[in-house]
């Protein structure tokens, strides 16, 4: 297939998500398209497959209009989707899931079961993979998942293969097969758009690339002509040196926590770090690096399979959260909505909720207390609101994970962990939880951030631990951190490819 | 001259005072219709009727507010009556002592509420499946205890004791309407000045989010079904003293329904996280409200349940929609 996207508009209300972006792909091309999170790639990549209507922009396949794509057009005109987020159901068989909305039916309603599976197996022998067809989908392990998908994909007559980031659970040897399926298809004229961060497989499987940054076109090119360096460049820009804020040093020599040798199976092997304190120690990597479970396993809110935690040179008792916010250990989530907000409930109880199971004594609420240690906190981190009584989903977000953070506050914590912090907040209200990070550090506390975006591991960061595949790859100072840096580790440049 | 409540968004306060207080324009609508039902409705005596009637009811929908804000279910509580009012005979008969049979009820009921707890909070079954399953074992121990007959309580015994509890007045006003009003109070401070509260509602609100600051869920559950356990025991000592006896295999039957439809008129939303003691208490006395208009108005007794059918979707059905205007 040749596909040719001219001029491709797309925004979602204010935020203008692609602007006037072309994508040009061969007959029997893989093309790889490259781009930071929030890069535009995944919107381009849904416009193509008829799920998002693009503002303006022609989209040409083998030379004939086809601007206005529906899934159902795209997917008769072989444009086949794998998504990163698997979309399979777990409570259907392997072979039902591949054949689901396609099934074979013998006299309009009797599934043909035999023959669906008969071709699932099929698929599988080409795809080199041992997977029972008749297999639960529940009982595979994420990789496994990941390859039952590519499989569908393949199961039906394709022109265009559309894989966004589909190796990310993968083992070497299956993302070598995959290549090797991917070459064979491009014998048979098929071609590819392939999402990846992974420098060393995009060179070794594409032809071509383009790069998208905030929603716009840079560049494209062939592969041949460049190298992994020049990649990252174009992906990050140029323009990446953001300001840092002021920051008194307050890092001292004593340890506070030690992390020796940190597992927790199919997530992440043999970590070992340690936190002065003082000091914002950073973690970030690419989707898949097991940095998120990293995190729950300090908390306890996941149970790590195996090493050690140490608090003050003692062992940390990771079994209840509880004993764990009693030790000292404070813990912002990831995903505001899904692991922090307690939607039902006030602004002020919000608040409260830690300093009630861990700190309060008696079972009696005291209005009085509570209105006043609100109040403290209000000021401290300046959180807008009208009323404390209102409900906490009235706030904005940035002022709902100030209430997240003030949680924590006055309960003699001594490290502070923090997944991704700003997560879905504005820009002003990101500048105002920096600075509460700072004054974190500033007390004499330590702070554990985990983040995906590097301006902000930047602005505040002391270190940085680069995570690759669920170990550690790399270990930045804070003079040393730059971003094309950054990403040459997180994306396993300096491994061999895959 | 400056009109003093010219600021006030009239519209607004009253909208949202029917969004959070619906139940008691329920209430209200329904008294209007019971007057023109019969001119005997609205009288003191007669509403305090209103309110005697749902005492069993209402007590045990109490505790059931809780088990539903914290995104649970209690199926089993008409059995827990049964069992807990049967051993509290048994207990009476033995002894003749008023403070040993409500002693033995309620503790019964707690007991058997931490059961069901236990499977929820420790071992993390859903609470519709254990419940469903204890209704049918709870009722059988029952019936096997009373060999199918009722159990009843030593006449003169009863009379002498038991009989003025279910019967006696206070100025007018029943016994077990003042103990289910002071059970109101006394529920209504736990939900609203006790941490305990507050655990339920973040428990209900979102149970990853309550995990991760440092509630205990699993603990907070058991104690949920603890305490309707115990308030549906403290009813089923009630319940004796009013009909001195226990049917095993009648008694407390379909309660449930009954309960459950009491803390969804009143306002309590089933998905978990909001909910008030208060509106619980007029949604019970609106669930007998609905039953004495219908006999006022002489509807025959099988389309009874219909109509309460329709009322409880109805009422449930408004829930939903203002839900929506709030999220506005």
């Amino acid at each position: 297939m040749h596909l040719e996207m001219k001029n491709i508009h797309k925004s979602f209300g204010a935020v203008r998500a692609v602007v006037d972006v072309s994508l040009t792909v061969g007959e029997a091309e893989i093309h790889g398209l490259l781009g930071e999170n929030g890069a535009g790639k995944s919107t381009l990549m849904n416009v193509l497959g008829g799920v998002l209507r693009q503002d303006s922009g022609q989209i040409l396949i083998d030379g004939e209009d086809h601007s206005h794509l529906t899934p159902i057009k795209s997917a008769r005109l072989g444009i086949r989707f794998i998504h990163q987020e698997l979309n399979l159901v777990n409570d259907l068989k392997v072979f039902e899931n591949l054949f689901l909305k396609n099934e074979i039916v013998a006299g309009g309603v009797y599934l043909n079961k035999k023959e669906m599976i008969r071709q699932s197996r099929e698929i599988f022998e080409r795809l080199g993979l041992e997977i029972d067809p008749t297999a639960y989908v529940r009982d595979l392990d994420t990789s496994r998942k990941q390859l039952v998908e590519i499989a569908r994909a393949l199961l039906f007559d394709c022109k265009l293969i559309i894989m966004d980031e589909p190796t990310t659970a993968l083992t070497n040897d299956e993302i070598e097969n995959l290549f090797g399926i991917m070459r064979g298809l491009k014998k048979h004229g098929v071609s590819s758009i392939y999402i990846s961060h992974k420098m060393p497989e995009l060179f070794s499987v594409c032809d071509r690339y383009t790069v998208l940054r905030d929603g716009r076109f840079v560049a494209s090119g062939e592969f041949a002509d460049i190298n992994e360096q020049q990649a990252t460049e174009m992906l990050v820009g140029r323009s990446i040196v953001n300001d840092r804020i002021d920051k008194a040093d307050c890092i001292t020599d004593e340890t506070v926590l030690e992390v020796d040798g940190l597992s927790c199976e199919g997530y992440f092997n043999d970590v070992s770090f340690s936190v002065r304190r003082g000091e914002v120690l950073a973690f970030t990597g690419l989707f898949g690096d097991g940095r998120g479970e990293l995190a729950e396993c300090l908390f306890g809110a996941r149970q790590a399979t195996g090493g050690e935690i140490r608090l003050h040179g003692e062992t940390l008792d990771t079994r209840s959260i509880l004993r764990v916010i009693k030790s000292g250990v404070s813990m912002v989530p990831r995903n505001r909505k899904e692991r922090s907000i307690l939607k039902d409930l006030s602004v002020k109880d919000n608040l409260s909720m830690a300093y009630f199971t861990s700190a309060h004594r008696g079972l009696m609420i005291r209005r009085g207390e509570e209105a006043r240690r609100f109040e403290e906190k209000r000021r401290e981190t300046n959180i807008r609101v009208g009323n404390p009584d209102d409900p906490i989903t009235s706030l904005s977000g940035g002022n709902q994970q100030k209430v997240v953070f003030s949680r924590w506050f006055g309960l003699e914590s001594e490290v502070f962990i923090l997944d991704n912090p700003t997560q879905g907040i504005d820009v002003g209200a990101k500048f105002e939880i920096y600075q509460l990070i700072n004054r974190i550090v500033e007390t004499g506390k330590s702070v554990i951030m985990f983040s995906s975006e590097f301006p902000e591991i930047y602005k505040i960061a002391d270190r940085c631990i680069v995570m690759y595949k669920g170990e550690i790859n790399h270990v930045f100072d804070r003079d040393q951190l730059n971003e094309v840096d950054v990403m040459y580790y997180a994306t396993g440049s300096n491994r061999k490819a895959g | 001259m400056k009109n003093p409540l010219a600021g006030v968004d009239w519209k607004r306060e009253l909208k949202n005072l029917f969004v959070n207080h619906n139940y008691i324009f329920s209430l209200i609508l329904l008294l209007i219709v019971g007057r023109i039902a019969s001119d005997q409705f609205i009288t003191i005596a007669s509403l305090s009727n209103l309110v005697k009637s749902s005492v069993f009811i209402g007590i045990i929908a109490l505790g059931m507010t809780l088990v539903i804000i914290s995104g649970n279910i209690d199926l089993s509580v008409g059995s827990i009556l049964a069992l807990s009012a049967a051993l509290g005979v048994v207990a009476f008969n033995n002894s003749e002592s008023v403070l040993q049979m409500l002693l033995v009820s309620s503790a019964i009921g707690a007991g058997l509420g931490l059961i069901n707890g236990i499977f929820v909070g420790k071992a993390r079954m859903a609470s519709f499946i254990v419940t469903l399953a204890t209704m049918t074992a709870y009722r059988s121990i029952t019936v096997q205890l009373g060999q199918g007959g009722p159990l009843i309580a030593e006449n003169e015994a009863y009379f002498a004791s038991l009989r003025p509890i279910g019967y006696g007045k206070i100025f007018g006003i029943p016994y077990l309407v003042v103990i289910f009003l002071a059970l109101t109070a006394l529920m209504w401070f736990v939900m609203n000045k006790t941490k305990f509260g507050r655990y339920v509602y973040a428990v209900g609100s979102n149970e990853k989010a309550a995990k991760l600051t440092g509630i205990q869920v699993n603990g907070v559950k058991i104690a949920i079904f603890t305490i309707i356990g115990l308030l549906t025991g403290v009813a089923a000592f009630l319940y004796v003293t009013r009909f001195g006896s226990v049917d095993v295999a009648t008694a407390g039957r379909m309660f449930e329904l009954d309960v459950i439809a009491a803390v969804a008129i009143g306002g309590t939303m089933m998905s978990g996280g909001r909910g008030t003691i208060q509106g619980t208490f007029f949604g019970a006395v609106i669930i007998y409200s609905i039953d004495a208009i219908l006999s006022a108005f002489q509807v025959p007794a099988f389309v009874n349940d219909l109509i309460k059918g329709l009322l409880i979707l109805g009422a449930v059905l408004l829930q939903k929609v203002l839900d929506r205007t709030r999220d506005e």
